[in-house]
């Protein structure tokens, strides 16, 4: 039988997870990797890159390359206009329509490049499946996870995505709620708990209870644009605003993309680096903002910044402290006080970052739990889901929310709530239409998300046509349209003219998403695209593997006790010789030929070992320090 | 009775399954939704048992454990589990349980908008005082007088309707231990019939009540 996977389709990493004899498990590269960057890039080929390769490719191809494509799903070309210029890739799209991005000469809707990645992991499932000798190992369902906080365009696109990535879509659950299945599946959790999930791009609070197997979400509340991202691009503004001072030629290295030549790549350089320090800085006190000169052009480091944690957390403050009032709101929803929370659990890679961390626990009250690893946890529990769909096992149960009511568009530009935010889902709502002239047939009805009152600051949803109303005079007929969430969050409607009881027929154009047509022929022409070159593949994990080589000596030769370790422990000449293989490798990562990838990554591996086994021993012995000799 | 469409076996109305093939069966007539839950038809709820309630049934009808079932299985899966959660968010608040039940019983307003705008005969006196009160204020703000002044004036204003509030709410809750309590029919008119004057006239202090403080926030 065909298999089903559970799928963290995120801003900055996807994974994918499947269950084993009851346990969830990451699938992971040969190399033990289990995050494929949301990245896709196109190559002047018109060959389609994803992941680590795509993501090497923003130094070199900043342009033909989109990453954060999540940040634009279910989004209207207005909505993105402010965000588009901190990209390196074209941001187009007709007004009023959905947003389109241009890599190269192609253009794609953010639906298409996440089917990409998701296809990626889908090739990543069957490879790892067909290596465990499985006779059917073809992957043609899975549970996606998307933020609570997503609408229903949102929710919509992703699922369009999973569509054209030939994949059914059992469900869309969302990522706090799918980490707390994962949390609660070791150990037997009842009471309150708090899911805090700050990814790449979108923050979540999630209230559950949780009693006889039952997570029922009591509330959410977030924001669909806040995360890491920001961090970065905040730290990515010092960096700029310091190098154009320092720079007589400020134009050399230009604050916004596409004007000079290069310029995209070297933001990207920027980017890279502010990521490393900012990554740096939650396990240290300190480190070095390390800008490498821009792939081709040789040249000295352009420019290096000591930075501390107190500077970082005093530059990202603003952004942590927007994560907090959304917490209040939540538990407010959910009608109940701090101390009421039994347990906070952490999920999202920005989770790592100590200030979050800090600022969790206070206005908590108690210390978050993070036992699980928070970048794999909503893959995790997307596959126990994924699971709890196929078998039907009865365990467990998730009880989710909608995040934001839903309404529809009444006289003078106000909303009327058909269904409040915060109703378990699957929920229903239904509201009464009548007519406004003599025998008319039509009524057009305007779908919107949101809390407010007036039409404009609520999301618009879709717009309904309800036609084959009876031909009766003004205000006589009475039309009760009813509108369905279904248990993924996603809206449908039905009507039916009471007096006649005859049942009208609905058409509807989403506001920002895409009809059934256009998903089909995506799906087709995705087919024509798909071709997987063997060589092309070989030629990618050898970079993967040279990459992770190179990180893993450049975080060596960055450890704060290296000189130490090079003046007690290294023979004379040793680090001169770790560091040429390594620019070495670097030099021939970009090649297309893969034996002399291989070559310097062995040849980088020869050299580092004996740091690599010094630097095991220290860590050793410092983990065994204070111990009794007696004792170990 | 219903016939179960799997088997044609004959099911009481309110069934969620088959009795005879265990299928679930489609949500033809609804249950009203204290009968669906498995409830009695009373005020007072414990919000414990309507939490259990939700459990136990989500774990019948769920379209999670549907996945595999027939579409007429999943569309019924789908209907029961919204008709649930529906039940589960109008009986668990208070007030949404009383509107609920003068609904389900033809005692609620027509038109509810409009039964919201109308003064109810028993609050016009306080209204009308209210509202002369409440012109004299926004005279006193528009020539400026000192906020404190006027602030005060507002409490003192709030003062006779937040007591009106308190009273209804112990009038109401009166009324629904009656109510549970179980009367004859005669009885049980004059009940319902108290419980929507009451229930109409909170509603309208509730709204005077968030205009004050709408004009002390302002």
């Amino acid at each position: 039988m065909s298999k089903v996977v559970g799928i963290d389709l995120g801003t900055t990493n996807s994974l994918v997870a499947y269950v084993k004899d009851g346990a969830p498990t990451i699938i992971r590269d040969s190399r033990g990797d289990g995050l494929v960057p949301s990245v896709v890039s196109v190559g002047d080929d018109g060959k389609i890159h994803v992941g680590r390769e795509a993501q090497r490719r923003l130094l070199t191809d900043a342009a033909r390359t989109a990453y954060s494509v999540k940040r634009f799903m279910g989004k209207g070309r207005e909505d993105v206009q402010h965000e588009a210029e901190h990209f390196p890739f074209r941001v187009s799209g007709e007004a009023g329509g959905v947003v389109r991005i241009g890599l190269g000469d192609r253009e794609f809707t953010p639906p298409e490049i996440s089917a990409f990645i998701l296809r990626e992991l889908k090739h990543r499932a069957e490879a790892f499946f067909a290596e465990q000798g499985e006779f059917d190992n073809e992957v043609d369902r899975a549970v996606i996870t998307v933020p609570a906080y997503f609408n229903d365009a949102q929710r919509t696109a992703t699922r369009d995505a999973g569509r054209i990535a030939g994949l059914e879509v059992l469900r869309i659950i969302n990522e706090p709620t799918a980490a707390s299945l994962a949390y609660g599946l070791d150990k037997r959790r009842t009471g309150i708990i708090a899911v805090y999930d700050l990814g790449g791009g979108t923050f979540d609070i999630s209230i559950l209870k949780v009693e006889d197997g039952v997570f029922q979400v009591l509330s959410t509340n977030g924001d669909t644009h806040l995360g890491g991202d920001d961090i970065d691009v905040l730290l990515m503004d010092v960096v700029l605003a310091e190098m154009s001072a320092a720079s007589s030629s400020p134009s050399h290295v230009g604050p916004r993309f596409g004007d000079a030549d290069g310029a995209a790549e070297a933001v990207q350089e920027i980017r890279k680096a502010v990521i490393q320090a900012k990554w740096d800085l939650s396990e240290r006190e300190d480190t070095d903002i390390i800008v490498a000169a821009p792939a081709g052009t040789g040249g000295a480091v352009p420019y290096k910044r000591h930075i501390t944690r107190a500077e970082f957390e005093r530059i990202i403050k603003p952004i942590v402290d927007r994560t907090l009032p959304p917490c209040r709101q939540a538990l407010d929803d959910a009608g109940l006080e701090l101390t009421q929370v039994d347990e906070v659990v952490l999920v999202g890679g920005s989770t790592r970052i100590p200030l979050v961390r800090r600022s969790v626990g206070d206005l908590f009250g108690q210390t978050p739990h993070s036992d699980l690893n928070p970048d794999e946890v909503v893959a995790l529990g997307a596959a126990i889901q994924a699971d709890i769909l196929i078998t039907g096992n009865r365990d467990m149960l998730l009880l989710d929310v909608t995040p934001l009511s839903l309404g529809i568009e009444t006289m003078g530009g106000v909303t009327s709530k058909i269904i409040m935010r915060n109703s378990t889902i699957p929920a229903t709502g239904s509201e009464m239409f009548t007519t406004a002239v003599d025998n008319q047939t039509a009524v057009d009805i305007h779908v919107l998300q949101g809390e407010r009152e007036l039409v404009p600051d609520n999301r618009s949803l879709a717009r309904f046509k309800l036609r084959g109303i009876p031909p009766m005079p003004a205000g006589m007929p009475r039309v009760q349209v009813q509108f369905q969430i279904d248990a993924n969050g996603i809206l449908s409607a039905t009507a039916r003219e009471l007096r006649t009881e005859i049942e009208q027929t609905i058409e509807v154009k989403p506001s920002y998403g895409l009809t059934d047509e256009e998903v089909e022929r995506m799906l087709l022409e995705s087919f024509e695209h798909a071709e997987s070159d063997f060589a092309a593949r070989l030629l990618i994990d050898a970079r993967n593997e040279a990459e992770a080589v190179i990180q893993a000596t450049t975080k060596s030769l960055r450890d704060p006790d290296f000189d130490e370790i090079e003046r007690t422990e290294l023979a004379a000449g040793e680090r001169k010789k770790i560091e040429s293989v390594l620019a070495g490798l670097k030099m021939v990562l970009n090649s297309t030929d893969r034996e002399t990838i291989q070559k310097w990554t062995q040849a980088l591996n020869d050299a580092t070992q004996h740091l690599a086994e010094v630097m095991m021993n220290r860590s050793v012995k410092a983990a065994l320090a204070g111990k009794n000799i007696d004792n170990v | 009775m219903q016939a179960c469409p799997s088997c044609g076996a004959g099911a009481a109305l309110d069934a969620h399954f088959c009795p005879q093939c265990t299928k679930i069966l489609p949500l033809q007539r609804r249950a009203d939704y204290f009968s669906f839950l498995g409830l009695p038809r009373k005020l007072n709820i414990d919000p414990a048992v309507l939490e259990e309630r939700l459990r136990t049934l989500s774990r019948k009808f769920h379209p999670d454990y549907f996945y595999n079932a027939t579409p007429a299985e999943r569309r019924a899966s789908l209907e029961r589990s919204s008709y649930l959660n529906d039940a589960y968010r109008t009986l668990r608040q208070p007030v949404a349980r009383i509107e609920y039940l003068l609904k389900l019983e033809g005692l609620a307003p027509k038109n509810p908008e409009e039964a919201s705008r109308q003064v109810p005969p028993a609050l016009l006196e306080e209204v009308f005082a209210l509202n002369e009160e409440l012109d004299e204020i926004r005279d006193l703000r528009g020539n400026g007088g000192a906020p404190e002044v006027w602030r005060a004036r507002l409490e003192r204003a709030r003062q006779p309707i937040e007591a009106k509030r308190v009273d209804h709410e112990a009038q109401l809750q009166d009324l629904a231990a009656k109510w549970d309590a179980g009367a004859s029919d005669g009885d049980r008119r004059t009940i319902l019939e108290a419980l929507r004057d009451r229930f109409l006239e909170r509603n309208y202090i509730t709204n005077l009540l968030a205009g004050i403080e709408r004009e002390l926030q302002s």
